[in-house]
């Protein structure tokens, strides 16, 4: 026992330890990745076949190519621009200092710090080619991070059709239901701007009732929608839908 | 070689007599942190057990070569390296609910049920025995998080593996779910009285009194 504590044998030991479990990492890792990035994007798309009101479909991927025209437009003019939807790579922009801005504290309601000059939007066509569906993604500080999402309006780019959460902390069971389909489907047919109100909002065109138990996600919620309607965001990309000049 | 009976003992008797949770209290942070749902808890209950057996296997196979200084980090590459590989392998396939448990996956390096288990019998034992160790104790964690999760989810949401059991005063039905077991406190009262039945039932449990 005592001849394996000499350094070199501890080294040497501690080293080609170090070597195999670096190789078997490194391996899986790159194996799975085309695997990884295939089920991430297949969620998203995933979430945003759900929120363009197409329910739970088998083939997601076939549906979301047949069925939505992602399109990326500049922020600041509500312009489209000429770039891939499908590569933009969200996370990556908005570290990116020549693709993104820092938003001012006044201006940030939802929290986002940085904003990506561009941003993809999707369109839901019916079969006659008229715009159904406009899908923004959101995204905003709820209570324990930032809430991911998807904004879905009709093609007035006025009345909400939808709204769902598919990446956040939240409580389970109190804030964690902002995914609940019976919440979601209180914003249907709701108008811009919303207010998420603790009651009284049966009846009302811009108020949606807030969760109980999760006052602070839902007001996160409230500032989500709030901000990326506003000037700051989509603004100047709505005005141009609700001048009618997207058909 | 060790007899069948032998092993026997050693893959079933973490789960009631020397149950890792119950008994040895440990690996009580992840324990409260997946049992709000059944299908969480499951997929970390397997990526648990796989953990602790193959972590357990791996370091009983070089125990003669491990220099003794440096043991625990020894032990603790491998652990970790296995983790990142269960990690990737459920983002790939089980993407929604890897991203539920997020982080806890992670922490499955730092639980001390893989960690004990490696120390105090993969470094002592033959590959073999030490694998069906690591199955053992791996299915002592599962049993607790299984039943935990089970009381949770159906007192909490109404649900179990998603599927609705009990029909919810929100959703037009009768049953008002418990808040309380929807937050992560609730499992320390689930596991205390887990705890309490099993040493009320296995006398031999309980402590002497110092």
């Amino acid at each position: 026992m005592a001849k394996k504590e000499t350094v070199g044998r501890t080294l040497g030991v501690v080293v080609g330890l170090c070597l195999v479990c670096a190789i078997v990492v490194a391996t899986a890792s790159v194996q799975l990745r085309p695997l990884q990035k295939a089920s991430k994007d297949a969620d998203i798309q995933r979430n945003i076949l759900l929120v363009s009101g197409f329910g739970e479909v088998e083939d997601v991927a076939s549906t979301f190519a047949k069925n939505i025209e992602p399109r990326v437009i500049n922020i600041e003019t509500g312009e489209f621009v000429e770039e891939d939807a499908a590569t933009f790579d969200f996370e990556a922009t908005k570290y990116d200092a020549k693709r993104s801005f820092k938003l001012d504290k006044a201006d940030d309601k939802a929290g986002v710090q940085r904003m990506t000059s561009n941003s993809p939007v999707y369109f839901a066509r019916n079969e006659a080619g008229t715009i159904q569906t406009i899908v923004l993604p959101i995204q905003g500080y709820g209570l324990w991070g930032i809430m991911y999402g998807f904004l879905a309006l009709e093609a007035d780019g006025q009345t909400v059709k939808s709204i769902n959460f598919y990446k956040h902390n939240e409580t389970p069971g109190l804030g964690g239901e902002i995914q609940n389909p019976k919440w979601t489907a209180m914003f249907e047919g709701k108008s811009l701007p919303l207010d998420i109100v603790k009651s009284g909002a049966e009846g009302n065109q811009h108020k949606v009732d807030g969760l109980s138990g999760a006052t602070l996600t839902s007001n996160g919620v409230d500032n989500t929608v709030d901000f990326w309607t506003s000037d700051k965001a989509f603004g100047p990309f709505l005005a141009k839908v609700r001048k009618g000049e997207l058909n | 070689m060790a007899n069948s009976k032998e092993m026997k003992q050693v893959l079933l008797g973490p789960v009631f007599a020397n149950n890792p949770i119950a008994l040895q209290v440990l690996g009580i942070c992840s324990a409260l942190a997946v049992t709000s749902k059944m299908e969480k808890a499951l997929i970390m209950s397997i990526a648990l057990t796989l953990v602790t057996a193959f972590s357990s296997l791996f370091i009983s196979m070089i125990r003669n070569h491990i220099p003794s200084s440096v043991r625990i980090i020894v032990q603790m590459t491998i652990i970790a390296s296995l983790v990142i590989v269960v990690d990737q392998t459920l983002q790939a396939f089980v993407y929604a609910t890897a991203k539920e448990l997020s982080v806890f996956v992670g922490l499955i390096i730092t639980n001390c049920i893989v960690m004990g288990r490696a120390e105090a019998y993969a470094m002592k034992s033959p590959p073999m025995m030490s694998f069906l160790d690591g199955i053992g104790n791996g299915l002592g964690y599962s049993f607790i998080l299984l039943t935990v999760a089970f009381i949770r989810e159906l007192g909490g949401s109404g649900t179990l593996f998603g599927v609705e059991i009990l029909p919810l005063v929100a959703e037009g039905g009768w049953y008002q779910p418990m808040g309380l077991l929807i937050l992560p406190p609730s499992s320390f009262f689930i596991i205390g009285l887990i705890i309490w039945v099993l040493r009320t039932y296995k006398k031999d449990q309980v402590e002497a009194k110092a």
